[in-house]
């Protein structure tokens, strides 16, 4: 963390100074996908592109908007709960220096910005934190990464509704992998089974069949969200907390989200999920391998959504659906790659997408054999 | 005044024409013009395909690699016990090897043992016209009735890739997903019932 160009307030209270990289990927060469040479954190100089709120950081984002007494008052209360956890935890002696360093976590935690405006080390630092913080708590080791979009990729989707036949191994896969709550059964995916000849009438379909698969007469089509180019529940956030990335995914940062579920009503396809509870996992069950915008722990309170496994796509793997899938039926891959097999499906199937009419360009398209 | 009206017409027609980034019309004419400008990225699946022994295909105008089938067979090389034609090795009242192979492909009009099998040099497939098909390339066996899903697998819409989506491609050949003697998926039961959902609907 450059601690002089930090935009929240620090405690310090005894932290130790670790090694640091340059590079916000995590990894100390190149080949990151940050577009910043410069290796100094310079947030100044570095002009994010997002709505009305280029200049203003973290803490003025906070602090500098208007907001009705009773959130200022919620907002206030929780910042005071904190603070005063951390006074006590710093003066009191009993304490041990792994309560303070909590304390300071969470002062830092709860002050960052949002992570669409973070600079590369900003991003590095509140991983690095929030690693640090799971440790601490659990006494295991996460990795979560906080890698950029790649430079020259744009993903897509591409599902061949004659191959699904409806075993819903990668509704299971997507569970598992992006740490989905166990006890509300969240799943991010949807087959729904369709009678043939009847079109593609989701008010008919039923996506939570249990009998033995394919059914006569049905065909099966999966839904998930389909990573719009120009994306509604973006739009309509008022906090900002949902965006798209260069490489086309639509993410959310859970720690910004205010969970006021605009975005869920502005999805034409059903695409985002709520957290109506603390979402729990089982330890042994956790995946490890987390990035940030992906499978990292949720909380309550904050909107999740299908992310194209980000944790794994930014790292050349497919989503963990289109691993799963025993007949073949998904396609994932870079649309600006002339050669790449999404390319191919695109220009020589018969392709199209949901709602194509509403402009919401989603990158996934269905085709049949 | 009617140049006026067309005026403020056009002029809210220019306003309202909201897209994503203004640059495109849609995602289409963004993929084929940023994707002109495509040199290559840095993301690779090299690493996830390091476990897998491949061989480099190239077919019309794809190349790609499929996983290296030879050494994947048990009991390869077939010569080592079919040392004689088939028809002279056929004993009446002896177990049969192979016993366990059931054909359940096309039907018995169509398709038996020979169809795919060199009777004459088992360490080779045949092609309908008796030429030789190496077991490394069956996918040749299978393009001689199912073209079009072969046209579709060059492509990669049909099957599956191995490591990831970035490059170097990697796919499974047919024999990876589908059982040459019972190449048809079978039905089960779906992996998961969500009872929650159940609840919530009732
Ligand atoms: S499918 Fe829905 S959630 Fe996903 S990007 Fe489109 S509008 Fe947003
Ligand atoms: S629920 Fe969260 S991500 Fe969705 S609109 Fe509200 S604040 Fe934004």
């Amino acid at each position: 963390m450059g601690d002089k160009n930090k935009k929240w307030f620090s405690l310090n209270l005894n932290r130790k100074v670790s090694n640091e990289t340059t590079c916000g990927c995590g990894k100390s060469s190149g080949g990151c996908g940050s577009h910043n040479s410069n290796p100094i954190p310079n947030t100044d100089s570095k002009i994010k592109s997002i709505g009305g709120e280029r200049t203003k950081d973290g803490f003025e984002q906070v602090f500098d908007v208007k907001m009705d007494r009773r959130t200022a008052f919620k907002k206030l209360t929780a910042s005071l709960l904190i603070g005063a956890g951390a006074v006590s935890t710093s003066c009191s002696m009993l304490t041990g220096d792994e309560t303070k360093e909590k304390a300071q976590i969470d002062w830092e935690e709860q002050f960052k910005g949002n992570y669409k405006l973070m600079t590369d080390d900003e991003k590095k630092g509140t991983v690095d934190r929030l690693m640090r913080s799971y440790e601490l708590r659990t006494g295991k080791k996460i990795n979560m990464s906080s890698k950029n979009a790649n430079e020259d990729v744009l993903f897509g989707y591409a599902f061949n509704i004659s191959k699904c036949q409806g075993y819903m191994d990668c509704v299971n896969a997507c569970v598992e992998e992006n740490n989905q709550d166990r006890d509300s059964q969240m799943q991010y995916i949807r087959i729904h089974e369709m009678k043939d000849g009847r079109g593609l009438d989701f008010g008919e379909a039923d996506d939570n069949y249990y009998h033995e698969v394919p059914a006569e007469g049905h065909f099966y089509m999966g839904t998930q969200c389909f990573h719009c180019d120009n994306p509604p529940c973006v739009e309509v956030c008022p906090v900002q907390a949902t965006w798209r990335e260069d490489d086309g995914l639509v993410v959310v940062d859970y720690d910004w989200c205010v969970g006021c579920r605009y975005c869920m009503a502005a999805c034409p396809y059903d695409g985002r999920r709520f957290n109506w509870k603390k979402p729990e996992v089982p330890e042994a069950e956790i995946n490890h391998n987390q990035h940030y915008l992906g499978n990292r722990m949720r909380k309550k309170g904050v909107m999740e959504k299908c992310t194209f496994c980000v944790q794994r796509s930014r790292a050349g793997k497919n989503p963990a659906c289109v691993e799963a899938c025993p007949t073949g039926a998904r396609i994932f891959g870079n649309l600006l790659d002339p050669n790449s097999t999404i390319r191919w499906v695109l220009e020589n199937k018969k392709v199209f997408r949901l709602k194509e009419d509403l402009g919401t360009e989603p990158k996934f398209w269905y085709f049949m054999d | 005044m009617r140049k006026l009206v067309f005026g403020f017409v056009f002029f809210i027609t220019l306003w309202s024409c909201k897209h994503g980034e203004g640059e495109y019309h849609g995602v289409i004419e963004k993929i084929e013009v940023e994707g002109q400008k495509y040199h290559g990225s840095s993301v690779s699946s090299e690493p996830y395909i390091e476990g897998t022994r491949t061989i480099e295909i190239t077919e019309g105008a794809h190349t790609f690699l499929i996983p290296e089938r030879k050494g994947q067979i048990k009991s390869y090389a077939c010569i080592d016990c079919h040392s004689k034609p088939l028809n002279q090795m056929q004993t009446e009242g002896l177990q049969k090897a192979h016993w366990d192979i059931k054909l359940d492909h096309a039907n018995e009009n169509t398709m038996n043992c020979v169809t795919c099998h060199n009777p004459n040099n088992m360490n080779n497939l045949r092609s309908l016209t008796e030429n030789d098909i190496d077991f490394n390339n069956s996918y040749n066996l299978c393009a001689q009735c199912h073209s079009k899903q072969f046209e579709d697998w060059k492509g990669g819409a049909h099957g599956k890739r191995i490591g990831g989506w970035a490059p170097p491609r990697a796919s499974f050949t047919c024999v990876n997903c589908h059982n040459p003697h019972k190449p048809h998926f079978e039905s089960r039961w779906p992996a998961r019932f969500n009872t929650q959902k159940v609840q919530e609907r009732e």
